[in-house]
């Protein structure tokens, strides 16, 4: 008699092809959808860009190379104005440095970002007052805030705070959504009920007024404002995953397994979720929009991220204030538009690739 | 049915409760308390925002005495524990009493009951247009499928359910009010509203207001025409208008008696959301129209911690929202007869 060894058995079940054929055809589909899929290319490498945002657009050069010797001043601590022989122990304002480098003229020379300003910093000067209009010659290709801060560098910035916001946000709703939602549909009665009311409450919550009654009392940070986000947030997709769930486990292959012997746990994991999970995929872009629109929201009224953390609704008040400086508004406006449009591109394509329901119609 | 739905208007009750428990908790649980946050905030008032964000917690210098500060307590309610001044304030509420305002010191009731009009005035129109427009458009796209009409429509939908509405508000003023100057930049009427005459007066208000109603109407515009679209060319291929088209029925009696009245039934599921857009609106658009509504008056007390106040807005708007759930709940019975609640089916 031949005994197969334990581990091969477990190795062999365990095994699962890393894109199925359905997962394929469903990413061609959605690679043929033309706006969709640019849409995430050009996303995507926002999002990749804004990762590296410090080389892009910052007041620290990349490169400065002073005395044979190179600099790499991007990120750790920073460099005192002493190091290039400049009077002053703070740190070295590098647009001074290369202007100083030029004056010297013995070789040394600053490599600056493209856009030469932090997000945090005012550019003040002695003839005028910000906001500056937009202009090549100062690098402040979108202009500046009313107290000197580049738009660019502030857009930049806010961008990457912002979707890094939206992606922990939906992934914090969506394991507590998931894993609560899951429970209730497989095991239903008292814990059911109780989370059902729980629910029920959070439900009519008049959701942004009560994150902004919570943010009036504690100045959030961006972690606070995520937990009362995440408090308020999370019961959408529990709500579709206990349907579900519901229904999946009244059908055949989910007895069949438990007449196999099969555990809840494997159950759940194993059997009902990837049926369920699957629509799941076509929730993702809205919930980005939707962490997008909050977040601005709540920015915009001033019960948001604290200042001076650069941001987009900030910016839209900002410009509203301003509106005598209307490249601060339009510049923020049209970023929203621009990525909000991107976005519900992706979630147009991504609906129609993976959850097909084509809409019939009279011929 | 009917009991099924005195059950649902009696779980208004504990769901009504966990909101408000939920709510007033919080605001009670906060480290150092509202009355010390206050007390801050006065002796840094005219300090810059950026320190004033990051030192909280602590007592200021505050100018008011212990005794005083206790005095204070005792006004609010801020001396007892949560769950008695909770179920104080609850008694009050039952008997329609929300408290007096911090800021304006009147009735809370009162100062809610006086931003009505403009909200309803705004809510009104919105749903007039919104119902007025949408449901022709979207059997106009439905009939019209994949036409330059259907598409270049589409495209607005898609515009208008991409980008919030109170981003289309700040566009619409900063383009049309603040560049363009056709209309006046955000306010219900102008400042001269009392001398003009009575033509003037109309038209003051409807300049006043286009921009607002276009806000408005941005955020359900698009959801509600494409639900229309989808639902009548669903009907539209359905064997029964298929079948009266074959016993000799004109196409467009096909539609309108048949199929358009089925249609309209995924329309009846939202109609008591209305409920809550008609009395309470959207704050941001309130706030960015600097309409003096409801919506703004939540906001500025947040801002100006008038928690009286804002315990009474959240009184009413999830007892709105609560009931309009119901009430589209009620709508989907009226409309669609194979609709059975209480059997096993949530009404959710």
């Amino acid at each position: 008699m031949t005994v197969f060894p334990q581990e091969n058995l477990l190795a062999k079940r365990r095994y699962r092809p890393a894109l199925n054929p359905l997962t394929l055809k469903q990413l061609r589909r959605f690679r043929s959808i033309g706006r969709g899929y640019w849409s995430a290319v050009i996303l995507t490498g926002m999002l990749i860009l804004s990762m590296g945002a410090e080389l892009l657009v910052n007041s620290r050069a990349i490169v400065v190379s002073y005395q044979d010797e190179w600099y790499f001043p991007t990120y750790g601590a920073f460099i005192p104005g002493r190091t290039f022989d400049l009077p002053y122990d703070y740190e070295t304002n590098y647009r001074e440095l290369k202007r100083v480098f030029k004056e010297r003229g013995n070789g040394d020379w600053v490599l600056l970002p493209p856009v030469p300003y932090d997000a945090m910093e005012n550019d003040l000067r002695s003839d005028i007052y910000p906001p500056y209009a937009p202009s090549f010659s100062s690098g402040h290709y979108l202009g500046t805030d009313s107290i000197g801060r580049d738009i660019l560098a502030r857009l930049l910035y806010g961008f990457r705070i912002t979707f890094g916001f939206a992606f922990i946000l939906l992934a914090c709703n969506y394991v507590i959504g998931i894993a609560v939602g899951c429970a209730m549909g497989y095991w239903g009665g008292a814990f059911d009920l109780l989370f059902q009311r729980l629910i029920e409450i959070l439900n009519n919550v008049p959701y942004l007024y009560v994150i902004m009654i919570v943010a009036s009392i504690v100045i959030p940070n961006f972690w606070t404002l995520m937990i009362v986000m995440v408090i308020f947030g999370w019961t959408q997709m529990t709500w579709y995953m206990r349907t579900s769930t519901y229904k999946e486990k009244s059908r055949e292959y989910v007895l069949a397994a438990r007449a196999l012997g099969a555990t809840s746990p494997r159950i759940i994991s194993s059997h009902i979720m990837p049926n369920t999970i699957s629509v799941i995929v076509t929730f993702i872009p809205f919930s980005i929009a939707g962490g997008i629109t909050a977040l601005t929201a709540l920015d915009f009224l001033g019960f948001g991220l604290p200042p001076p953390t650069p941001s987009w609704g900030e910016l839209l008040a900002h410009g509203m204030n301003h509106m005598e400086s209307p490249w601060i508004i339009y510049s923020v406006v049209v970023a929203i538009v621009l990525v909000l449009l991107m976005v519900a591109y992706i979630g147009e394509a991504i609906r129609e690739a993976f959850d097909p329901k084509k809409f019939t119609f009279y011929e | 049915m009917t009991s099924y739905f005195i059950r649902r208007f009696l779980l208004i009750i504990p769901t009504f409760i966990g909101v408000t428990v939920l709510v007033f908790t919080l605001t009670r649980l906060v480290p150092g308390g509202p009355i010390e946050r206050m007390l801050n905030e006065a002796a840094m008032a005219g300090g810059d925002q950026a320190s004033a964000t990051t030192n909280f917690g602590g007592h200021g210098a505050g100018s008011l005495s212990d005794a005083q500060i206790e005095e204070l307590k005792v006004y609010y309610g801020f001396d007892k524990p949560i769950l008695i001044s909770y179920l104080e304030w609850l008694g009050k509420v039952i008997v329609l009493d929300l408290g007096t305002s911090t800021r304006y010191s009147e009735p809370v009731w009162d100062t809610i009951k006086s931003r009505f009009p403009i909200s309803i005035f705004y809510g009104v129109t919105t749903l007039i247009l919104t119902y007025g427009i949408c449901i022709p458009l979207g059997v106009v796209k439905a009939i019209r499928h994949k036409t330059v009409f259907d598409n270049v429509s589409s495209a607005l939908v898609f515009f208008g359910y991409a980008i919030p509405s109170y981003v289309v508000g700040i566009a619409l003023l900063t383009v049309f009010a603040a560049n363009l100057e056709w209309f006046p930049l955000g306010g219900f009427v102008s400042d001269d509203f009392d001398d003009l005459t009575g033509m003037e007066k109309i038209g003051d208000v409807i300049s006043h207001a286009v921009l607002p109603l276009l806000s408005y109407m941005a955020g359900s515009f698009a959801v509600t025409t494409l639900l229309m679209k989808n639902s009548l060319m669903d009907n539209l291929a359905a064997e029964y208008v298929r079948t009266a088209i074959a016993k000799g029925m004109d196409f467009r009696r096909a539609v309108f008696s048949h199929a358009l009245r089925n249609s309209l039934i995924p329309i009846a599921t939202s109609f008591g959301g209305n409920i809550t857009l008609i009395l309470t609106g959207s704050f941001l658009i309130e706030k960015i129209f600097n309409i003096d509504g409801f919506g703004l008056l939540g906001f500025e007390s947040l801002v100006d911690r008038d928690y009286p106040v804002v315990m009474g807005i959240l009184v009413i708007s999830s007892l709105l929202f609560l009931i309009g759930n119901i009430l589209s709940d009620i709508c989907v019975a009226l409309v669609d007869p194979r609709v059975k609640f209480g059997s096993g089916g949530s009404g959710q």
